[in-house]
Order: structure tokens, then sequence, then C-alpha cells
């Protein structure tokens, strides 16, 4: 059993990393998942009484010296509506820095119906010294969320973004899994 | 992936977006349409249901360009993938109608 729990949270770890490789090698599309979410979204009905106010944080690792910030403070949506917003990241080193980031969202049990479409997340981000650039995150906040019973005093959700500076042999922490938390091979046993 | 095996509290498990990362816009080329819709959400209390339009154009504005590639991808690729508006949740907004009410 342990065992067990060894591979998933390893499987957990190399997830992004691989992700990270099948994007750099496949480029922009994710053809791959694209089929249903597309449709989900062609044909689903914003709940239009049901308002949800998504507020935006934004971290840096300490090793790593952008300005990273948030462009807007809030955003008032509605579930099955897709929408924009943008955080905003500047390099003021005088060599260029790669980034990769990751998410969280709160509550936890909202995350589940937080969908991203596209944003900069999980994919080395190249900033050259100097260079300031406009993050989207296009999402939408699935219409199920309206109908789940757990959901009915949720009406505000925080997406918070995370930049890691991107090192060779570096592996992205997932949020969520403290570090006194980690199994190593030669224990528990 | 929740699990019965409970690590001592709950995680949220981050998800890769569904149609991958948007490039890097380097040169600023959708800016002004960033800043209208920007300024768009300023003006309407940050209600993004009343900024779709602008929102809708800065993707369009996305879609439309190309940018040189890194030596890892195809030569040229776009800011981002074309996709038809309705695919990406602006299928009320096509044909010029106006969903502000």
């Amino acid at each position: 059993m342990a065992a067990a729990a060894v591979g998933m949270l390893g499987a957990s770890y190399a997830a992004v990393p691989l992700y990270r490789l099948y994007c750099q090698t496949t480029g922009l599309g994710g053809s791959a998942v694209a089929g249903h979410a597309s449709d989900q979204i062609e044909n689903m009905v914003p709940v239009k009484d049901r308002i949800i106010k998504i507020t935006f944080n934004a971290d840096v690792h300490a090793s790593l010296q952008w300005n990273f910030r948030p462009q807007q403070t809030e955003i008032y949506v509605v579930p099955g509506e897709t929408a924009l917003a943008f955080y905003k990241a500047k390099n003021p080193t005088d060599k260029p820095v790669i980034g990769i980031s990751t998410y969280n969202v709160v509550p936890f049990e909202a995350g589940q119906y937080f969908n991203k479409i596209q944003c900069f997340c999980f994919e080395e981000q190249r900033l050259n010294p100097q260079e300031e650039v406009d993050m989207p995150v296009f999402f939408y906040i699935d219409p199920e969320f309206a109908e789940d019973p757990r959901m009915v005093n949720v009406d505000l959700i925080t997406l918070s973004y995370t930049f890691f500076e991107a090192k060779e042999g570096h592996t992205l922490p997932v949020p969520g899994y403290n570090s006194n938390q980690q199994l190593s091979p030669a224990s528990n046993l | 992936m929740s699990t019965a095996m409970n690590f001592g509290s709950k995680s949220f498990q981050p998800r890769p977006p569904d149609k991958g990362s948007f490039p890097l816009d380097h040169f600023g080329e959708c800016k002004s349409f960033k800043e209208k819709f920007m300024k768009c959400l300023r003006d309407n209390n940050f209600e993004n249901a009343l900024c779709r339009n602008e929102s809708k154009e800065y993707l369009e504005c996305r879609m439309e360009r190309q940018v040189p590639a890194s030596p890892l991808t195809f030569p040229f690729r776009q800011l981002m993938a074309q996709e038809p508006l309705e695919k990406l949740g602006f299928g009320d907004l096509i044909d010029g109608k106006s969903d502000k009410n």
C-alpha cells in the first residue's frame, strides 16, 4: 500500500514535467483533449443569476526575480460564461530568465469547477532582460457549479499563480503537498 | 485525483489547461486590445459579462498574429491557435449581436 502511495505521488510529480514536454513537442492546440471540452463550451448556458467573484493572487518563488502581479484585483463572472483575466510579469534583471508557473484555486471544493481553457502555466516562459509581458488566463466556471449543493454558499473563488525559476534538473513543486510529507524510498517500509 | 489515501490534508490538484499555454506576446502585438478590455472592466465594475466583446477581440487578435517560434517548434506559430468563436464561448456575439442587457 505504501508502494502504491509512493507510486501515485511520483506520478503526480511526473505529470507536470511530462505535460511540459508534451506541450513543447506538440506546440499549441492540445488537440488530444480539445474534443469534448470545446463541445461543452459551445453548448453551455450561463447561469446568469449566480454571480461569483474571482480574485487573483500572484507569487514568485524566492529565487525568481520577476515582478509578477495580476492586472485586476477581481472579476465578476457567472458559471458557464468564458472569462479573460490578465497577469503581468517583468524581468528587471539584466539576464534572460525562464520561469514556469503553477496555480492553485481556493476553496478546494470549487477547484474542480474551475476550467482553464488557456493560460500560461506549466510551460516555460522566457523573459529577456527588462522585458515585460501580459499573461492572459482564459477560463470558465463549469455550469454544474450552480447545481452542487456544497457550492451554495461559495461566491468567492481565488486563483493564485506562482512562478518558479526553471532550471536544469529542477522539478516543479506541486501545490498542496507539503515538503515534510514527501516519502523517500528508503523510509516508511 | 482524490483517493482514500489521505496525506493529512486535502490538496488541490492542478490540471493543465484545455488548449495548452498561450505563447508570450513578446512584442505586445495585442496589447491595445488588452488595454481596451482592461478599461472596459474598470468602467464596468469588473463585470465580465459586460466586456465580452472586448475579450473576444483580444483573442481574435491573438489568433491572427504569427510569431517566429523557437527552434523546438514549428517555424511560425500563432499567439493562439485558430478556434471558432463558438468553441470559445462567444457564440452569442457572432454576427455583431450584443449581449449587453
